[in-house]
């Protein structure tokens, strides 16, 4: 199956084993994944803070290159960049003035063809939780796991249109067809602080804290995440967490097709699991999986 | 804490205004009218806790038209964008399109923002995008800790994440970065005065 990548900036830089993980288990499926060439970034928080059109036009160019590249669907694995993206998408296939004033901005028909998905909704609706099931040769026994959304891969949910937007269900899906459990917690899709992470960092403090919290109530060993921005900010700030209320964490924060390539059979160094700052491998070791 | 006595009560006809209301739904594709007063956008908001001014109180702000409250708010620049509030209202109205809306125009007024390495921070971003088309994280991260004067922040773990390989000292830039920067021209985001 052929689709367009969209890594965006992060999967380069800050989330660079995310972006590693994603292309060995797309590979690994049959997928290609056809980077957009050329790509901007999506401006992130940024411009949807400060420039509405911008913001608009900016996905506009993207979704237009994926378009002339004859692709019908854009796999954006990034929350950040799919919220974005889909939101971009939305707007144009609705209101056919800012189309029109978009179009001139990036001249170039306004793209309203090729569908935006992320990494979750992409494995349920083009692959099927079967296709996961089958290639898992090394299960996930034993592993205790909270599946964190976050806030932009199920919400808005008139725009995502993608499971439940405070209950999801299919990372937890996923996870089980690799034979993991998966805990019942209360802050799966609350919001980590998100784009707050350098420019305000105490609201990330606050906010990551309370996820780092429920999951550690809920009894898991690690918080699997599907956003570059949910990972940094629970992985990077987990000490400053733990020391400003006094407690101890050590919950890895492992991607989601870094634990799909485990259960695929790959290594971690595949996998870029030695790239995460709170150590997977304690864990992964005491369940033969490192 | 807002003093909230002069706002939050029950409103009579003469006491709304149709102007702001009338705006917010042409640029926002959004109906305060249609609000329940039901309070959901504020139980379910991931910063009431630190907002000045919450989700269903912003609701009534608009509809007596306080726009010059609105626009200084220090829940502009705290809002997460976490999509809660939109998608519990009964009524779909759609909050924080509403809060980009209202910071935009602040932006553009000149209003100083509450939290201004918030905006600081926003401003280095889409000069990256301008420059290169991409987000430079890690030359943008040192523009952020000079000119908001915390030179040492994030430093150990800067480090970390450099060792790490997670962070590229030196920028890449698009090939086509005319086109974007074009967009940039054909948008500008005056600011007046």
């Amino acid at each position: 199956m052929n689709v367009a990548y969209f890594p965006g900036c992060s999967l380069h830089g800050l989330a660079k084993e995310y972006g590693i993980s994603v292309e060995v288990v797309c590979k690994h499926l049959g997928i290609n994944l056809n980077e957009i060439e050329d790509w901007n970034c999506c401006g992130a928080t940024a411009a949807h803070s400060l420039n509405h059109e911008l913001t608009i036009s900016l996905s506009a160019r993207n979704l237009a290159i994926a378009r002339d590249m004859k692709m019908n669907k854009v796999l954006a694995p990034c929350a950040g960049c799919f919220s974005r993206l889909k939101g971009a998408s939305y707007e144009l296939r609705n209101n056919s003035v800012l189309a029109a004033e978009v179009g001139e901005i990036i001249q170039a028909e306004p793209p309203v063809e090729p569908e935006v998905s992320n990494l979750l909704q992409f494995i349920m609706e083009d692959q099927g939780l079967n296709a996961v099931a089958e290639k898992t040769i090394k299960p996930l026994q034993g592993l205790k796991l909270a599946a964190y959304y976050g806030c932009l891969l199920t919400r808005p949910k008139d725009v995502v249109q993608f499971d439940d937007p405070e209950q999801p269900i299919s990372m937890d899906l996923i996870l089980q067809a690799m034979g993991a459990d998966t805990v019942v917690w209360a802050h799966k899709a609350e919001c980590c602080g998100g784009g707050y992470a350098a420019s305000d960092t105490d609201i990330v403090l606050d906010l990551s804290g309370q996820v780092l919290e429920s999951a550690q109530q809920a009894g898991a060993d690690a918080i699997v995440v599907a956003c570059p921005m949910c990972g940094v900010n629970l992985d990077s700030r987990q000490e400053a967490i733990a020391a400003k209320k006094g407690k101890k964490y050590d919950l890895p924060i492992i991607y989601l097709t870094q634990l799909m390539g485990i259960a695929f059979g790959y290594s971690p160094a595949q996998l870029g699991l030695k790239r995460l700052l709170t150590s997977p491998f304690p864990l992964l070791q005491s369940k033969g999986l490192a | 804490m807002h003093n909230t006595a002069d706002f939050y009560h029950v409103l009579r006809i003469d006491q709304t205004s149709n102007s702001l209301r009338e705006e917010i739904k042409e640029h926002c594709h959004t109906d305060i009218e249609m609000c329940l007063e039901c309070g959901k956008c504020s139980g379910g908001c991931s910063n009431a806790h630190i907002f000045d001014i919450t989700p269903r109180k912003i609701i009534q702000l608009i509809k007596i038209g306080e726009e010059a409250k609105l626009l200084k708010m220090d829940a502009l620049w705290s809002c997460v964008a976490c999509q809660l509030c939109v998608d519990r209202c009964p009524s779909s109205i759609n909050i924080p399109k509403i809060m980009d809306y209202m910071r935009e125009k602040a932006y553009k007024q000149c209003v100083p923002a509450t939290r201004p390495n918030v905006e600081l921070f926003h401003e280095l971003m889409l000069g990256s995008i301008k420059q290169y088309g991409r987000v430079a994280e890690a030359l943008m991260t040192v523009q952020f800790n000079i000119k908001s004067k915390q030179y040492t922040k994030d430093a150990e773990m800067g480090i970390k994440m450099f060792f790490k390989g997670k962070l590229n000292p030196l920028p890449s830039r698009i090939k086509n970065v005319q086109q974007v920067r074009r967009m940039f021209r054909n948008i500008p985001a005056q600011r007046e005065g």
